[in-house]
C-alpha cells in the first residue's frame, strides 16, 4: 500500500544556478563587437563599455557590451558571449537585445549625480552627460543602460542618435522601405523568372475581386456582389478598391449616395450568416436632411438581400462603446501598473488598480456589444449594420469579434489572418496613426488592435480548443506591429499603401506590374521573422477544427461535425426564427440582464421579464459549446481576466519558473505529436503497395511536417519553460529597488531573496 | 437574511403568470442545478449511480435519482410525478411536504415538493418541465432562519444559510393545524443532530467501497518513506496513550538524543504540550520541517533549558547548517499579545543560533470574517461594476498570498538554505498546519499525487489535531460559535492556486479539491469528524464510518489530472503575487448559473489519449499483419495476402 519510493538525492531547485563569475573589471575589447546588420541597415552611432542592467537589486548580473544605434534598431552587443542557452524563440531579424526604433515609446536620459532626467525627442539638445538611458518600448519592455565606464561624449551622442532616429520625419524613412527594396533585388536571382507567386502563405489579402468572391461563395451570400466602383480609389480614399454591396444597389446609386457619407464610405458588407442575415458596416451620414432617406435606401437594399426579407438593425457604436481616447487612456494605465510601477508597491492595491485602469471594463464592453450583435444575426435572424462616424476604428473591433464568434473559419490561423486583413487593413484602420509610428500626433494614438487581440485572448481563454492558434501567436502578432518591415501595420488605408508602394517601386527600380505583396510582404509571411520550428509555437494542440491533423479522419466521435454549415446550429436556428417578431433593443437588454437576477425583488418573475436576448444567451449557455459552432464568451466580470502573457511577460518577478500554462501546453503537444507520428505511420502502411514495410528508421515524419513545437520524444519539460515562455523576462527592468522590511521582500515572489539566500549559504 | 415583506406578493403571483414558453428556460435552470449537484456525487447519489457522476447530462442525473432503476429509464423520465432521490444505505425519509416555494436567486420562484431525510434535503419542482431539483446534504446547513410568519397572507418563509457559499430560501403556507410541525422544523432537527441528541449520518452510512480509505495513512510507513528513523531522528511511543499531548498523534518523530523524560519537560513549556516534532525531512540535506505550539514564555520571559536544548538538537540533526529558523506564523503584535496569556515567542537570546521570523498571518477570526465578506461579494450575483475592488475589500486573496508566501519561505529555507525550520503559531493546529502542509507540498512531489495528498491531510491536519469538529461545527446549531473558521478551506484554496501555477505538477484535478471540500461539510464520511486522533479513536471513527478516501480511491479516474507529469523531486516555487493569484471561481461562484465551467482542456486531453490508443492499436495490428505476411509469404506464396490486406483497406 505504501510504496516507499527510493529517494534519490536528486532534489533540484527550479532556479537557475547563480552566476558568480560576472566580470567586474573591464578588459580592453580584444574582439571587435560587430552588430548583425540587415540589408540596407547602417550603423549611425555607437558607444562602448555600456552596461545593460539586469536586476534592480544589484549590478552583479549586468551585461557589458556595446550599444549601437542603426537606422533600424537599437542593438546591444555583449562583450562576453554568455554560456547560457539561446532564447527559446529566436527572431530571424532581431537579436535578443535588439529593439526596433519604431518600437520605442520613450527615450529617457538620466544623470544620477546631477539628479537630472530628460525625455528626448527628435533633434533635441542634451545639456547634461547622461549616466543612464532608459528605453520604454511599445511591446512593454523597459530597458536600462548605464554609461558609467563609457565616455561621456559618446554616451550623449548615442542617446541623441537613438532619440533622433526613432522619430522619423516621414513614412518613407521607416527602415522597411530600405530593407524590402534591397531584399527584393538581392533575392531576385533566387526566384525563378523574376516575378514570384504570393509567397508561401495562404492568407487572402482582399486586394482583388477574387478574394471577395470566394468569401461571398463561402458564406452563401448570393444576394451580394463585388463592386469595383472604388477602383483606383475613385470614390473614397479609405475604402478598398473592391467592396461587396447588395445586388439591388446599382453602381450609379452607390455613386450618388457616396457623397453623403463621411469620407464617401458607403456601406461595406462584412459577412453573411448561413441564415441569410448580413453584417454590414458603414460611416455616418453627414447631411442630416438626407440621413433618413439614404439610410432607408440602404436598409431596403440590405433587406432585399436577406432571403426572409428580414429587417435591419443599426448599431451606433460611437454611442455605446468607449472611444479611442478612452481605450488609449486605459491602456496607458494598465501598462503602467503592469510594468512600470514598482512591483511590490503595485502589489498592494493590484486589483483596484487594474479596475481603475478600466482596461478590462473596455474589453468587456466590446465583447458584450459583439455578443449582442451575434444575438441579432443568429438569434433574431436580422441583418445588422454597424455605424461609426468614420467606420475605421470601433467598427473594426466589433465586426471582427462578431465574425470570430459566429464563424469557426476565422478561428483557424489562416482565417484569423484573413479577418484582420479584411476588417482592419482593407477596411482602412489607420494603423499608421493609431500606432503613431511617426510619433507626430499622440492624440491619434490608440491601441485598438491590441484591444481586439485582448478580446480574442479572452475568448481563447474560455474556449481553449476553439482556436487554431495560441496566445503566443497573438503576442507575437502584437509585437510585429512595432517592426516596420511589413506592409500590414504601416499605412492608414489601402490607398495610402498603394501609393507609397508605387513610389517605392519606382524608386527602387522594381518593375511595374510586380505584385506589391511580393516586394513588400505583409506580416502574414511568418517565415520572414521565425524559423519553421519556431512557428510551430503558433499551433494549438487542443484545437478542434479542420486544420487539426488529428481530426483528419473524423474517427473519434467527439471530433465529427454535422454536415450542416457548422456555424449555424440547427436547433438554435429554428428556435430563433420563432422569435423574429420580437422587438428588442439589444444593448439595454444586456445591461438589464445583470440586475434582473438579483435576489427576491417583490415582483420577481424572470420568466416573464426575460427578454428574448436573455433567453437566447441562457439557452446557449445551457448547452455544451460546440467548438466549431457559435461561441459566446462569458461576460461576468469574474471571467474577464488580465492577459498575463502579454502584460507580464517581461516582468521578472511575475515569471513562474517551470510553471504557467506552457507546462500544460508542453504535455498536450507531446501527445498530439505522438498521434501525428502514428497517423503518418498508418499512412505509410496504407501506401500504394502494402507490401512495403516501413523501415524502423522512417517512423517519424520529417521535421518540417511536424506541427508541434514539443516533440513526443522529450518527455520531461525543459528547464527553460516559464510563464513568460517563449519570451525571456531577464534584462528588462528599470525599477529602482525598494528596500523594505524583509517581509515585504519575500512577499513579492521568491526570485530576489532566493538568490541572495543561496549565495549566503554557499559562502558558509 | 432578507426582509419578510417581499415574499407574500411573490407567492401570489408565482403560479398565475406562467407562460407556455417556459420550457427552455427551466431546462436551463435544471441543468444548472444539475451541474452544481454534480459537484458532490456521493452525497446526492448512492454508490451505484456514482459512476455517472462525471456526465453533465440532465437525463442521467434525473434517472439516477430514481428509487427503482429496474423500470425502463425513458419511461420513468416522463413520469415525473413519483420522482424521488435514490436513498443512501440507511438513509430514511423523515418528512415530506407539498406546495413549497423555493426562491431561486437566479431563476425565480419555483413551486415543488420537499423531502427531508436524515441526510439530505430534496426539493423537486412541480411546475417546471423538466423538473428543477435541489439536493443538498444537511451537513452544509449552517443555520436555519424562520422569517415572517405573522405576515398578511400567512406565508412562512425559511432561509437556509449554507457553509458552502450559498443561501437558500423556501416558503410555504401557514400551517392551519398549529400542532403540525413545519417540515423545516424537522429539517432543523436533522441538520443539527449533535445539538438534538442525534447521531451524525456518517455513523449510519454503511456503504462498502472496494478500497478501504482508513488504510491510506499509516504514520510509521510515512516516516519510513522519509527515511525515519535514521541516525538523528527516532520514533517515540511516548504519546501512545495521548498522555504527553492529547491533541497530537500517538506516533511522533523526535531528535535521537532527547530521551523521553526530557520530552515531558519540553511539553510542559509548550502550549497544550505540543512539542516540536518532525513533519518532513529533506532526503538530501537532512534539513527538517518541525512543528509545535508557542513556548510558554509569559510576561516574565520564562525560559526552559530543556526546550532550548531540544531546539538545539533539532538544529544539530542537520549537519549542513548551523542555524535554525523559527517561523512564528502570527503577526508580531499578536505573538507579543499572547504573553499576557502565558504564551509568546522564543527570544533569540535564549535560543542560540536560532533566528525568529514572523509571517504575519492573521488568526481564525479574521479569516472567518474575510470569507463572510467574500460570500457577500460573490453570492448570489456578482455586481457588474467594481468587481475587483469589491474582491480586494474582502482581503481574501491577500490572506491567501500571505499564507503561500510564508510556506514558500519555509520551503526555500529548507531547500535552498538547507536549514531546518520550526513552525508554530499559538496552538499549532491552524496556521501551522496550513504552512507545514503547503511547504511540504512544494518540497515533496509525493504529496502532489492523489494518495500522497491524502497522506498529507491525514498527517498534518487530522493526526496533528486540526480541530475540524470545532472549525466546521458538524451537526451543531451554534452557528455563531467563535471557534468556527474556514482555515481548511483556505488551505485547499492555496493548493488550488498552486495547481493553477503548475498545471502539470499535480496528479489530482480541481474536482478532487472540490469533492474534498464538499465532504468536509456533508457528514457522509467520517474523515473530517472529531478534533483529534484521540477523539477519533475513542469514537471508533474508522470502525463506524466510511473514509472519504474509500470513495475517492475507488474511482481515481474522476479525480486524476490527465496533464500530470511526475516532476519527481522537483521543488515548486510559486510566484506569490496578486498578479497570479485568482479567485477560485470553480468553487466560490459555482452556484451561479451564469458561471459555465470553462471548456476543460482536461476533457480534450482525454479525447486525445483515446485517439492515441486507437491509433496505436491500429498500427500494432498492421505491424502484426505485415510480420505475419512476410513470415507466411516466405513459406507459402498463395492465400494469405488477400486476407491480410483487408484491414489495411478498411481503416479509413
Amino acid at each position: 500500500m505504501f510504496p516507499v519510493k527510493p529517494m534519490k538525492p536528486t532534489f533540484k531547485c527550479y532556479l537557475p544556478p547563480v552566476q558568480t563569475d560576472v566580470k567586474r573589471t573591464i578588459d580592453p575589447p580584444i574582439k571587435k563587437l560587430e552588430p548583425k546588420l540587415l540589408p540596407g541597415e547602417i550603423v549611425v552611432n555607437e558607444a562602448n563599455f555600456v552596461r545593460k542592467c539586469i536586476s534592480s537589486e544589484s549590478s552583479q548580473d549586468d551585461l557589458w557590451g556595446k550599444l549601437i544605434c542603426t537606422n533600424f534598431k537599437v542593438s546591444f552587443i555583449l562583450q562576453d558571449v554568455p554560456s547560457k542557452q539561446k532564447p527559446p524563440m529566436s527572431h530571424l531579424l532581431l537579436g535578443e537585445h535588439d529593439i526596433p526604433l519604431t518600437c520605442l515609446e520613450q527615450v529617457v536620459t538620466v544623470n544620477d549625480t546631477k539628479g537630472k532626467k530628460k525625455v528626448l525627442g527628435s533633434n533635441q539638445k542634451l545639456k547634461f552627460n547622461p549616466t543612464e538611458l532608459i528605453l520604454y518600448c511599445k511591446d512593454l519592455r523597459i530597458i536600462r543602460f548605464c554609461f558609467g565606464e563609457a565616455g561621456p561624449e559618446s554616451a550623449k551622442k548615442v542617446c541623441l542618435a537613438i532619440a533622433h532616429y526613432s522619430h522619423p520625419a516621414d513614412l518613407h524613412l521607416l527602415f522597411g522601405f530600405e530593407y524590402q527594396g534591397r531584399r527584393y533585388h538581392e533575392s531576385k536571382e533566387e526566384r525563378v523568372n523574376g516575378s514570384a507567386s504570393r509567397g508561401g502563405f495562404q492568407t487572402p489579402i482582399f486586394d482583388r475581386p477574387s478574394d471577395w468572391d470566394r468569401e461571398i461563395k463561402r458564406t452563401g451570400a448570393s444576394e451580394w456582389r463585388v463592386c469595383s466602383i472604388n477602383e483606383s480609389y475613385a470614390i473614397s480614399s479609405s475604402l478598398p478598391e473592391f467592396i461587396v454591396v447588395p445586388v439591388s444597389l446599382a453602381d450609379q446609386d452607390l455613386n450618388r449616395y457616396s457623397v453623403f457619407f463621411t469620407d464617401h464610405r458607403i456601406p461595406l458588407w462584412c459577412w453573411n450568416h448561413s441564415n441569410g442575415s448580413a453584417l454590414v458596416r458603414m460611416a455616418s451620414i453627414n447631411d442630416p436632411l438626407q440621413q433618413r432617406k439614404i439610410e432607408q435606401r440602404v436598409f431596403t437594399a440590405i433587406t432585399k438581400s436577406h432571403p426572409q426579407r428580414s429587417e435591419v438593425h443599426k448599431f451606433e457604436l460611437d454611442k455605446s462603446l468607449p472611444n479611442i481616447q478612452d481605450v488609449q487612456a486605459a491602456f496607458v494605465k494598465v501598462r503602467h501598473i503592469s510594468v512600470i510601477d514598482p512591483f511590490e508597491e503595485s502589489e498592494e492595491r493590484w486589483l483596484t488598480s487594474i479596475e481603475n485602469s478600466r482596461w478590462l471594463e473596455h474589453v468587456r464592453a466590446f465583447l458584450k456589444q459583439s455578443a449582442e450583435i451575434v444575438y441579432c444575426l443568429d438569434g433574431k435572424n436580422v441583418s445588422v449594420i454597424l455605424q461609426e462616424e468614420e467606420d475605421r476604428d470601433l467598427n473594426c473591433v466589433v465586426s471582427s469579434l462578431v465574425q470570430l464568434m459566429l464563424d469557426p473559419q476565422y478561428r483557424s490561423l489562416a482565417g484569423f489572418q484573413s479577418l484582420v486583413q479584411k476588417e482592419w487593413v482593407m477596411a482602412g484602420h489607420r494603423f499608421l496613426d493609431r500606432c503613431n509610428h511617426l510619433k507626430k500626433n499622440e492624440k491619434e494614438e490608440s491601441p485598438l488592435f491590441i484591444l481586439f487581440l485582448d478580446c480574442v485572448w479572452q475568448m481563447m481563454n474560455q474556449y481553449p480548443a476553439a482556436f487554431e492558434f495560441t496566445d503566443a501567436y497573438l503576442t507575437v502578432l502584437s509585437d510585429s506591429m512595432w517592426i516596420p518591415l511589413f506592409s500590414t501595420f504601416l499605412f492608414n488605408s489601402p490607398k495610402q499603401r498603394t501609393q507609397h508602394l508605387m513610389d517605392f517601386a519606382k524608386n527602387k527600380a522594381i518593375p511595374p506590374g510586380e505584385d506589391q505583396v511580393v516586394f513588400f510582404p505583409p506580416v502574414w509571411d511568418w517565415s520572414q521573422q521565425f524559423s519553421t520550428k519556431d512557428q510551430t509555437l503558433f499551433n494549438n494542440p487542443t484545437y478542434i477544427g479542420k486544420g487539426a491533423a488529428c481530426v483528419q479522419n473524423g474517427e473519434v466521435k467527439t471530433f465529427t461535425r454535422t454536415k450542416q454549415k457548422s456555424y449555424s446550429s440547427t436547433m438554435r436556428g429554428t428556435a430563433s426564427s420563432m422569435r423574429n417578431g420580437v422587438k428588442e433593443r439589444g444593448e439595454e437588454a444586456l445591461v438589464r440582464r445583470s440586475s434582473l437576477v438579483s435576489e427576491l425583488k417583490p415582483d420577481f418573475s424572470p420568466v416573464k421579464d426575460e427578454s428574448p436576448s436573455e433567453r437566447f444567451f441562457r439557452d446557449w449557455f445551457s448547452q455544451p459549446a460546440d467548438q466549431q459552432g457559435l461561441l459566446i464568451p462569458l461576460l461576468m466580470p469574474s471571467h474577464v481576466a488580465l492577459w498575463k502573457l502579454f502584460f507580464l511577460r517581461w516582468v521578472p518577478e511575475a515569471c513562474i519558473p517551470k510553471g504557467g500554462p506552457i507546462t500544460a501546453y508542453h504535455k498536450i503537444s507531446q501527445l498530439v505529436d505522438e498521434i501525428e507520428i502514428l497517423q503518418s505511420q498508418l499512412r505509410r502502411y496504407k501506401g500504394p503497395s502494402p507490401g512495403n514495410t516501413p523501415l524502423p528508421s522512417q517512423r517519424e515524419p520529417p521535421l518540417t511536417q511536424r506541427r508541434m513545437y514539443f516533440k513526443a520524444t522529450s518527455p520531461t519539460p525543459p528547464d527553460y519553460l516559464s510563464s513568460s515562455f517563449p519570451f525571456t523576462p531577464v534584462g528588462n527592468l528599470c525599477r529602482r529597488s525598494v528596500y523594505g522590511t524583509p517581509i515585504s521582500k519575500f512577499l513579492n515572489g521568491a526570485r530576489t531573496w532566493l538568490s541572495t539566500e543561496t549565495l549566503a549559504n554557499d559562502a558558509v | 437574511m432578507e426582509k419578510s415583506g417581499s415574499i407574500d406578493s411573490l407567492g401570489s403571483k408565482r403560479s398565475s403568470s406562467r407562460q407556455p414558453s417556459v420550457d427552455s428556460l427551466s431546462s436551463t435552470s435544471t441543468s444548472r442545478s444539475d451541474r452544481s449537484a454534480q459537484a458532490k456525487p456521493p452525497s446526492a447519489m448512492s454508490s451505484d449511480s456514482m459512476s455517472t457522476s462525471a456526465e453533465f447530462s440532465p437525463e442521467l442525473r434525473v434517472s439516477s435519482l430514481h428509487v427503482k432503476p429496474k423500470t425502463a429509464v425513458k419511461q420513468v423520465l416522463r413520469d415525473s410525478e413519483k420522482e424521488e432521490p435514490q436513498l443512501l444505505p440507511n438513509e430514511t425519509v423523515q418528512d415530506m411536504a407539498q406546495d413549497i416555494t423555493y426562491f431561486c436567486p437566479f431563476t425565480g420562484a419555483v413551486r415543488g415538493t420537499v423531502m427531508v431525510t436524515n441526510y439530505r434535503l430534496f426539493f423537486k419542482s412541480t411546475d417546471r418541465e423538466p423538473a428543477f431539483v435541489l439536493d443538498l446534504p444537511l451537513g452544509v446547513v449552517s443555520r436555519v432562519e424562520k422569517i415572517g410568519g405573522a405576515s398578511s397572507r400567512g406565508d412562512v418563509s425559511y432561509g437556509l444559510v449554507c457553509k458552502d457559499m450559498r443561501n437558500l430560501r423556501f416558503a410555504h403556507k401557514q400551517m392551519e393545524d398549529t400542532l403540525r410541525k413545519s417540515i423545516f422544523e424537522v429539517l432543523i432537527k436533522f441538520a443539527f443532530p449533535v445539538s438534538n441528541g442525534l447521531q451524525i449520518f456518517a455513523f449510519d452510512y454503511g456503504q462498502v467501497f472496494p478500497e478501504n480509505g482508513w488504510k491510506v495513512y499509516d504514520a510509521i510507513s510515512e516516516y519510513k518513506r522519509q527515511g525515519i528513523p535514521n541516525e538523528s531522528w527516532r520514533i517515540t511511543k511516548i504519546n501512545d496513550h495521548y498522555e504527553l499531548c492529547d491533541t497530537y498523534p500517538s506516533t511522533l518523530a523526535v531528535p535521537v538524543n532527547i530521551p523521553d523524560e526530557e520530552l515531558r519537560r519540553v511539553a510542559a513549556f509548550r502550549a497544550k504540550g505540543r512539542i516540536p516534532v518532525l513533519s518532513w525531512i529533506h532526503p538530501e540535506s537532512q534539513a527538517t520541517v518541525t512543528r509545535c505550539s508557542q513556548p510558554m514564555v509569559g510576561v516574565n520571559g520564562k525560559r526552559s533549558k530543556e526546550d532550548e536544548k531540544y531546539l538545539q538538537a533539532i538544529m544539530d540533526a542537520n549537519a549542513q547548517s548551523h542555524k535554525l529558523f523559527i517561523f512564528d506564523v502570527r503577526p508580531c503584535v499578536n505573538a507579543a499579545a499572547n504573553k499576557k496569556n502565558g504564551g509568546g515567542y522564543e527570544s533569540e537570546d535564549a535560543y542560540q543560533n536560532a533566528e525568529l521570523v514572523f509571517l504575519d498571518i492573521h488568526n481564525i477570526h479574521v479569516m472567518r470574517e474575510s470569507l463572510r465578506k467574500l460570500k457577500d461579494v460573490v453570492y448570489p450575483n456578482i455586481e457588474d461594476s467594481h468587481w475587483l475592488s469589491n474582491l480586494e475589500s474582502t482581503h481574501w486573496l491577500e490572506h491567501i498570498k500571505l499564507i503561500l508566501a510564508g510556506a514558500l519561505r519555509i520551503a526555500d529555507k529548507v531547500e535552498s538554505g538547507k536549514t531546518s525550520v520550526v513552525v508554530h503559531c499559538s496552538d499549532g493546529w491552524d496556521r501551522t498546519a496550513q504552512l507545514t502542509s503547503l511547504a511540504m507540498l512544494m518540497l515533496d512531489s509525493y504529496y502532489r499525487t492523489i494518495r500522497g495528498f491524502e497522506v498529507l491531510l491525514e498527517k498534518e491536519w487530522l493526526s496533528f489535531g486540526h480541530r475540524f469538529q470545532l472549525r466546521i461545527g458538524h451537526g451543531d446549531k451554534n452557528h455563531t460559535d467563535a471557534d468556527r473558521s474556514p482555515v481548511f478551506i483556505q488551505f485547499v484554496d492555496c493548493v488550488w492556486q498552486l495547481t493553477r501555477q503548475f498545471p502539470a505538477a499535480f496528479e489530482f484535478n480541481e474536482y478532487f479539491l472540490v469533492t474534498i471540500l464538499d465532504h468536509l461539510y456533508s457528514c457522509l464520511f467520517g474523515t473530517f469528524l472529531c478534533n483529534s486522533e484521540q477523539q477519533r479513536l475513542k469514537e471508533e471513527i474508522p470502525k463506524r464510518t466510511v473514509s472519504l478516501w474509500s470513495y475517492i480511491n475507488s474511482q481515481l479516474e474522476d479525480f486524476t489530472n490527465p496533464l500530470y507529469v511526475n516532476y519527481s523531486n522537483h521543488v515548486l516555487f510559486p510566484v506569490v503575487s496578486l498578479r497570479h493569484l485568482e479567485l477560485w471561481v470553480g468553487y466560490y461562484i459555482r452556484w451561479n448559473p451564469r458561471m459555465r465551467p470553462q471548456e476543460p482542456v482536461h476533457q480534450r486531453y482525454k479525447e486525445l489519449l483515446a485517439k492515441r490508443a486507437e491509433l496505436q492499436k491500429r498500427v500494432d495490428e498492421l505491424q502484426r499483419e505485415v510480420t505475419n505476411r512476410s513470415a507466411s509469404s516466405s513459406s507459402e506464396r498463395a492465400g494469405s495476402p488477400t486476407r491480410s490486406i483487408t484491414p489495411v483497406q478498411t481503416f479509413v
